[in-house]
């Protein structure tokens, strides 16, 4: 039975994956390249000889943004389009729990994210090499930051599929993107909360900065643009961190989800 | 199938009309638009440092990239005529919004040092307590960069003030992988501050130590300078010379030309001695003195 379940969450994932190939998804990659291959070509001219800094910051930004746009609106019609066309019939109409099919649909967006990340991290390590004329050295600290914004992507998908799983796209679209926003502003909430005079308040902020995710703590694109990896102990607390997070979510989103009808 | 193939052709020409049509309006509405206001260019930053890097959403590198390049545009669209000008004598160039977009940069990246690096060279000239402010939240911000307290040494020398100079290489002396010259400019700056000898350190060890390449440039035309004045000096005493030997000052060069073979000193084919760029000396004819041509590269200030 286990394994039965594991083969069912593998199927959905692969063929979520499948759909965000065909619905063209990784497209963005080629507008990726062409934009990395302009910036290495060009923007030696504009940075006065710091080229090596602006690509790195340029490529893991737009693989943060990039990756972003498609957690958040690919995310949110996961769910979605599948009820929109009733194909979700025909899905729960085999031995699929609504759990499995939620963990399958949010497994395949992380392989086509996971995809994107790869590619592009290479992307950035190949124009680095061309502003170069050879090897960089820093190359090997941008893999640390690309894990990272992996990790906050992965997040982010499970946010925009807990809200897909009872608010419409629109709105799962906007809720989510709040959530990001949010997510990096965690330092303020947390100043916030020592700021505030009313207990009622600090109280708030104080729930809202350990209960909403703290995207803030995957941001390592500038320390990798100057050569600084971080440290084995933090990329395995921040991992952890997101791993607990996403079960939390995907918990609740099973929760509302299976309790939605259909009809 | 024929009507298809027709259909594309059409379409496919509509897009090319289209998009050349549009070029040629563009062109057209720039030559009508009014010209734009020359002071919008210095129009004041709408956020400050500490702002743009709340909002940044982690993308601070990238926007402190952005800002950095401002910078240089802005440098180089005041200089757009006068290109010739060293980079740390632009005081008469009104960049009144170059130290607000170094210091957004640097706040929005605190380790991205190559602002730094121009707050400490360009703005002296154009406001020295924002260059001595940045060039400190440098080091506030990178305690082990030995190459900000150069800079920052490098400011207070040119205000003359040799003894914060001095304390200041003195400092960064003491961090670890400072090169040794760093001691060696602490007692400099206090035995012989105002000599072109320290001048001449200050200046090649800017060059040897920059990545930039208008502050390499700078540095190696301020040395060009250094050897020029000195040269002029000994033009000069020559001038006494010959002045106590003849009773008159020289008119022309060629009433000098035994000595500067003599010397070996090297002449264009009319006589004159070259200055340091390669560029003839002038000599002010009568009066026992000798000035840069224009044309040279040597910075006249």
């Amino acid at each position: 039975m286990r394994q039965g379940r594991f083969w069912r969450i593998t199927a959905i994932a692969r063929n979520a994956f499948r759909e965000a190939v065909r619905d063209r998804v990784l497209y963005n990659l080629v507008l990726f390249v062409l934009m990395l291959t302009g910036a290495s070509i060009f923007i030696g001219e504009l940075s006065g000889g710091q080229e090596r800094k602006v690509i790195v910051d340029l490529g893991l930004s737009a693989m943060l943004l990039f990756g972003a746009f498609i957690a958040i609106f690919v995310g949110v019609g996961l769910v979605y389009k599948e009820i929109e066309r009733r194909t979700i019939y025909a899905v729960f109409s085999k031995p699929v729990g609504r759990g499995e099919f939620l963990v399958g649909k949010y497994l395949g967006l992380c392989i086509t994210l996971l995809v994107n990340v790869l590619v592009m991290g290479v992307g950035v390590s190949l124009a680095l090499l061309y502003v170069s004329g050879g090897w960089d050295p820093l190359i090997p600290t941008i893999w640390p930051a690309v894990l990272l914004i992996y990790l906050e992507l992965m997040l982010l998908t499970a946010i925009a599929l807990l809200f897909s799983s009872f608010s419409s796209p629109a709105l799962s679209a906007l809720l989510t993107f709040m959530v990001f926003i949010i997510g990096h502003f965690s330092a303020d909430l947390k100043s916030l909360a020592v700021s505030m005079g009313s207990t009622g308040a600090r109280w708030l902020f104080t729930g809202l900065y350990y209960l909403l995710p703290n995207l803030a703590n995957y941001s390592f694109i500038t320390p990798a643009a100057h050569g600084r990896a971080p440290a084995a102990g933090f990329v395995i607390a921040t991992a952890l961190y997101a791993f607990i997070y996403i079960t939390v979510i995907l918990a609740a989103a099973t929760l509302i989800f299976s309790r939605r009808n259909f009809k | 199938m024929k009507s298809d193939r027709i259909k594309t052709l059409a379409l496919a020409l509509v897009v090319v009309a289209g998009m050349a049509c549009v070029a040629v309006l563009v062109r057209q509405i720039d030559r009508l638009r009014p010209p734009e206001d020359p002071n919008a260019a210095d129009e004041s930053l709408y956020l400050n440092g500490k702002t743009a890097r709340r909002i940044s959403l982690g993308f601070n590198g990238l926007a402190a990239d952005w800002y950095w390049m401002r910078s240089l545009q802005y440098i180089g669209r005041k200089l757009v005529n006068d290109n010739d000008v060293p980079i740390d004598n632009l005081g008469l160039h009104d960049l009144k919004l170059l130290a607000p977009l170094l210091d957004t940069a640097t706040t929005l990246d605190p380790e991205f040092l190559d602002p730094y690096e121009y707050a400490a060279v360009v703005l002296p000239a154009i406001d020295v307590d924002q260059a001595i402010r940045i060039t400190q939240k440098g080091i506030d911000a990178n305690p082990n960069a030995w190459r900000l307290y150069h800079q920052l040494g490098y400011i207070y020398w040119q205000q003359k003030n040799y003894a914060a100079a001095s304390d200041i290489y003195g400092r960064g002396a003491q961090i670890p992988g400072a090169p040794p010259w760093m001691e060696a400019m602490k007692a400099k700056m206090v035995a012989d501050g105002g000599s072109r000898a320290t001048a001449r350190e200050i200046y090649t060890r800017m060059y040897e130590q920059s990545t930039d390449e208008k502050v390499r440039d700078m540095a190696r035309k301020r040395l060009l300078q250094l050897d020029s004045l000195e040269q002029r000096d000994s033009l000069r005493k020559l001038f006494a010379a010959y002045q106590a030997r003849a009773g008159r000052c020289p008119t022309s060069w060629k009433e000098l030309d035994s000595v500067f073979r003599a010397l070996r000193v090297p002449l264009d084919a009319s006589g004159a001695p070259l200055d340091p760029s390669g560029v003839p000396y002038v000599l002010r004819a009568g009066a026992c003195e000798v000035d840069l041509d224009p044309k040279s590269e040597i910075p006249m200030k």
